[in-house]
């Protein structure tokens, strides 16, 4: 066998390697009963905050708590021991990443999407209503 | 009808540049073509297309951003990007912050090499510029903006808002005047805060510049491929393969440094999806430099010098595709918005892809390849393997990236449906890409620090032995004590020692082995650069040190200890810092916090050592946005960020209570409020009869409260409820003692309670939490990435005039 071949086995290996690498340690995007009945499992959730319910952000400790509403429409207390992000009531949609425990969904990190710059542009125009997507 | 001040005619020129920039890239592939066989009929027809087409391609950038130096608001682009009170210096940002754009920053780039190779690349010119011109050709599509049926070819720059599809047909596009009626038309959206920083006016061309070169060495691979001449392109794709290692890898580390100093990520990198799509073209562009120097110094390893080579660009059309298609949407904070062009986005790469690997596989056999087998003992053997390496992080890198793609094609609502639920990117980024990666570091930083000493051909052992020995020897003492300071785990530590021996090996080998010979110079130089990055990135990284610890613990999974609260003139311990935070200012958008960071001197006794401002860029449109602040010393860094604080304007705060609850109380009842006891001792009662009997006019209803506070002290509190003519008025009861207050919401006529509001005067003094982190030894970093850059480019400037000497 030729020294190529052997390095050849050995890249094939890696690629190999990478991709179930990247299996193991990808997350599922879940809604929040898929979270709930695989307690501790990481998940991210795509949703939306709850406006109706409270909010508390105690700042001594930095954890702020919500409650959000999966696209499914199912709600849960999210826990998230960061700082509140700014605009944070803007936001149009947010993803979690974290897992459930037996009381409320603990967010690891958050991102969330605000309003695009379309919305605005027909605001202007005094045309709210033709935003469609 | 005639609208009144539209600048039409600016639109116009765009438009009729783009159409000729367009129709005169695809004449210039044709006649570039057939002037390989026919030089003298097709020569200079090829040549004038091409000019015209990098001429239309300049006209359209200058009239784009005319336009926006202008402020024609009436343009879309112009309108979303700029604003009136938008800073020149950042006219630059703005005008690449869109995706059209950008576009035009990349096919700019790749206009201006194209001239250049025109005039350089000799024999050469007619193939690798028809390459150029078809590439140019399809990315001029992207900007285009015409409709095909109804199919929708491009976005372009030079459309009016009116024009806009969800705007066709409403009133306001009637009016004649409507820039003067509608005040919105007055000013733009402005810029993106973010993006409003001197590394974004340097660091998108910059890295543009490199995705645009790494077409030069791919039009020269797919010329000689096509023309079936396998070696003769790579001495004239040599120098240009390091150019766009040089320029693609400043252009990534500048990206890095813009988000160091103006995001609050913390830190210079973040596996983000975005950056990792520049930094995999970058990857696979060493790996293919690398082998064409392989192939030009001792022949060999000619099949993945193409296949290096070819997949670069591929890689930079395909991180196109994740970064403009909003394919990434969920899982990059920074790719830009969707504008419907993902679709022509996958012909294109769709396209390249099937051509240039289909000529690949077609003449795969008649590459020539090396009779001998290869030896343990050469150095291009070693280096091979380092491409290697490069090549499966890489893969590693993109195939993670390439999650939402996945997910497209085998998700649960995939083409396919193999998954059962959607596969998300992992949850934690940096460390399943640190995880992965700092492997592929270690023996790439060995591998580099080793093959120095190497000849090509065959090495022989005991000299190899002797020259190697020193530098390992050295690299060793040095990561001992590097370590007493910076103790690591098992596999950093390793990773530690290969990227010191990489360093020193590489110094020792120039300047003892080499004798500092110019000649050995650049090499040497970038592979220390290259070893200084990764030693800088592991110290300031591994050994990054959170001082704004607060004492909270909840759990240990839970980071909620690394934000300090800080009241307003309040000192607080930090690291080995007092901080004070004397006040906050606004200045233009930026809401500025003063700190003052305290150290202690020789005497023991707490001294002014420096301030810091960090701001928060409000900007009611895009959010608001914190800003660190960062320290520089020579060893390390102190970051600081605002993570949160109380935006609230001076007016919304005024108010000055916070209600703290709401309770029911009866006659005689005692209920415990907060810290006080409320009875209620009576009810007071004053009805005023009006005209009409048994309907009275007005109803006040007091409740006689006696609160008790712990200390025994009693305070009386009356609020009132008023209802008049089935209308309500509240008179609320304070204790200016005690900072209270009670508001008499209603009469629960079922349990015959009354519903109280107890609010509390907000005397909590403002605060900010604060995070702050230092960062040792960033310097190493920063400096490594120029003695890359640098390195390289004086081994391009040697092999040029090497190339002119032979």
């Amino acid at each position: 066998m030729k020294k190529t071949h052997i390095l050849l086995i050995i890249l094939v290996a890696g690629l190999i390697g990478a991709i179930m690498a990247t299996f193991s340690d990808a997350s599922t995007y879940a809604d929040f009963d898929l979270a709930r009945s695989n307690e501790g499992q990481q998940f991210t959730v795509v949703g939306y905050l709850d406006k109706e319910a409270p909010m508390n952000f105690d700042a001594q400790q930095t954890l702020f708590t919500f409650t959000a509403v999966d696209k499914s429409g199912k709600k849960s207390k999210v826990i998230y021991p960061q700082p509140k992000p700014q605009d944070f009531e803007r936001s149009e949609e947010i993803t979690m990443k974290g897992y459930h425990t037996d009381t409320a969904f603990v967010a690891e990190e958050i991102l969330m999407k605000c309003p695009s710059k379309y919305n605005e542009q027909n605001k202007m125009a005094g045309n709210e209503d033709s935003y469609t997507e | 009808m005639e609208y009144i001040g539209e600048h039409t005619w600016a639109g116009e020129l765009g438009r009729i540049a783009v159409i000729t920039a367009f129709a005169s890239a695809l004449f210039a592939t044709i006649a570039y073509w057939f002037s390989q066989k026919e030089p003298d009929t097709w020569k200079t027809w090829a040549r004038s297309a091409f000019w015209i087409h990098a001429l239309s391609i300049f006209t359209v950038v200058g009239t784009l951003f005319f336009m926006m130096a202008n402020h024609y608001f009436e343009y879309d682009y112009v309108w979303k990007h700029t604003s009136l009170d938008l800073p020149a210096k950042f006219l630059f940002s703005a005008f690449w912050e869109g995706q059209e754009g950008s576009f035009l920053l990349w096919m700019f780039w790749h206009a201006v090499l194209g001239l250049v190779l025109m005039y350089t690349a000799r024999n050469w010119e007619g193939p690798v510029l028809s390459v150029f011109s078809i590439v140019q050709a399809f990315l001029t599509t992207m900007i285009m903006g015409i409709y095909i049926g109804s199919y929708k070819l491009g976005f372009s720059p030079f459309i009016l808002i009116r024009e806009m599809p969800e705007n066709i047909g409403l009133p306001w596009t009637q009016m004649a005047d409507y820039l003067q009626r509608i005040p919105g038309f007055m000013d733009g959206s402005g810029l993106n805060p973010l993006l409003q920083n001197y590394w974004m006016t340097i660091h998108p061309p910059t890295l543009f510049l490199g995705f645009a070169s790494t077409l030069v060495p791919f039009a020269f691979a797919i010329a000689a491929l096509a023309n079936g001449d396998f070696k003769s392109w790579i001495k004239p794709a040599l120098p240009w393969a390091f150019f766009s290692v040089m320029i693609l890898g400043t252009g990534i580390l500048m990206g890095g440094a813009w988000a160091y100093e103006a995001l609050s990520f913390g830190g210079f990198w973040a596996w983000d999806p975005v950056e990792n799509s520049s930094l995999v073209p970058w990857i696979t562009m060493v790996g293919g430099a690398h082998l064409i120097l392989i192939q030009r110094n001792r022949g060999g390893f000619l099949r993945s010098a193409f296949f290096f080579n070819i997949i670069s660009f591929l890689l930079v059309l395909y991180s196109t595709f994740l970064t403009r298609s909003g394919i990434l949407g969920d899982s990059s904070v920074h790719s830009f918005v969707d504008l419907g062009l993902s679709g022509q986005l996958v012909v294109y790469l769709l396209f390249f892809v099937i051509a240039a690997f289909g000529l690949f596989i077609y003449r795969y056999r008649t590459i020539p390849k090396p009779k001998d087998d290869e030896t343990f003992d050469s150095r291009e053997f070693w280096m091979f393997v380092g491409q290697l390496v490069f090549f499966v992080s890489a893969f590693q890198i993109i195939f993670s990236t390439s999650v939402p793609v996945i997910n497209k094609l085998i998700g649960p609502e995939g083409w396919i449906s193999i998954l059962e639920h959607p596969m998300a990117p992992p949850g934690d980024p940096i460390s399943h890409y640190n995880s992965l990666q700092i492997p592929f570091a270690l023996i790439l930083a060995l591998l580099i620090g080793m093959t120095q000493y190497m000849n090509y051909r065959s090495t022989k052992a005991n000299a190899f032995a002797r020259k190697i020995v020193w530098s390992l020897g050295f690299a060793l003492i040095l990561t001992i004590l590097v370590s007493l300071v910076f103790p690591f785990g098992f596999i950093n530590s390793l990773l530690l020692f290969a990227s010191i021996f990489a360093i020193v090996g590489n110094l020792d080998f120039w300047l003892r082995i080499a004798r500092g010979k110019a000649a050995f110079a650049g090499s040497s130089v970038a592979h220390m650069g290259f070893g200084m990055i990764l030693l800088g990135a592991l110290i300031s990284n591994g050994q990054k040190e959170v001082i704004s610890q607060n004492d909270a613990y909840i759990h240990k999974d839970f980071p909620s200890n690394e934000n300090l609260l800080i009241h307003i003139n309040d000192t607080v311990e930090m690291g080995p810092y007092q901080v004070t935070w004397t006040g906050e200012r606004q200045e233009g958008t930026h809401r500025i916090y003063t700190m003052e960071y305290l150290s202690q001197n020789d005497q023991g006794e707490w001294i002014k050592d420096f301030t810091l401002e960090p701001f928060i860029n409000m900007n009611e449109r895009m959010g608001n946005n914190p800003e660190p602040a960062t320290r520089h010393y020579w060893d390390h860094d102190l970051y600081t960020h605002i993570n949160w604080a109380d935006l609230r304007t001076a007016e919304e705060m005024d108010e000055g209570w916070q209600e703290i609850g709401e309770f029911s109380i009866g006659q005689n009842d005692t209920v415990i409020v907060d810290q006080y006891f409320a009875i209620l001792d009576s009810i007071l009662l004053d009805v005023q009869e009006g005209e009409d009997p048994g309907h009275p006019q007005m109803m006040l209803i007091g409740a006689n409260l006696r609160i008790l506070s712990m200390d025994g002290s009693q305070y009386k509190a009356v609020p009132i409820l008023a209802i008049h003519q089935g209308q309500t008025e509240h008179f609320d009861a304070t204790i200016d003692e005690l900072g209270i207050k009670f508001h008499f919401e209603k009469v629960d006529t079922e349990s015959n309670k009354m519903v109280m509001k107890f609010s509390k005067r907000d005397d909590e003094p403002p605060f900010i939490l604060v995070k702050a982190i230092i960062f040792p030894q960033i310097n190493i970093l920063w400096i490594g990435s120029i003695l890359m850059a640098i390195g390289t480019l004086i081994a391009i400037i040697q092999r040029i005039r090497k190339q002119k000497a032979s």
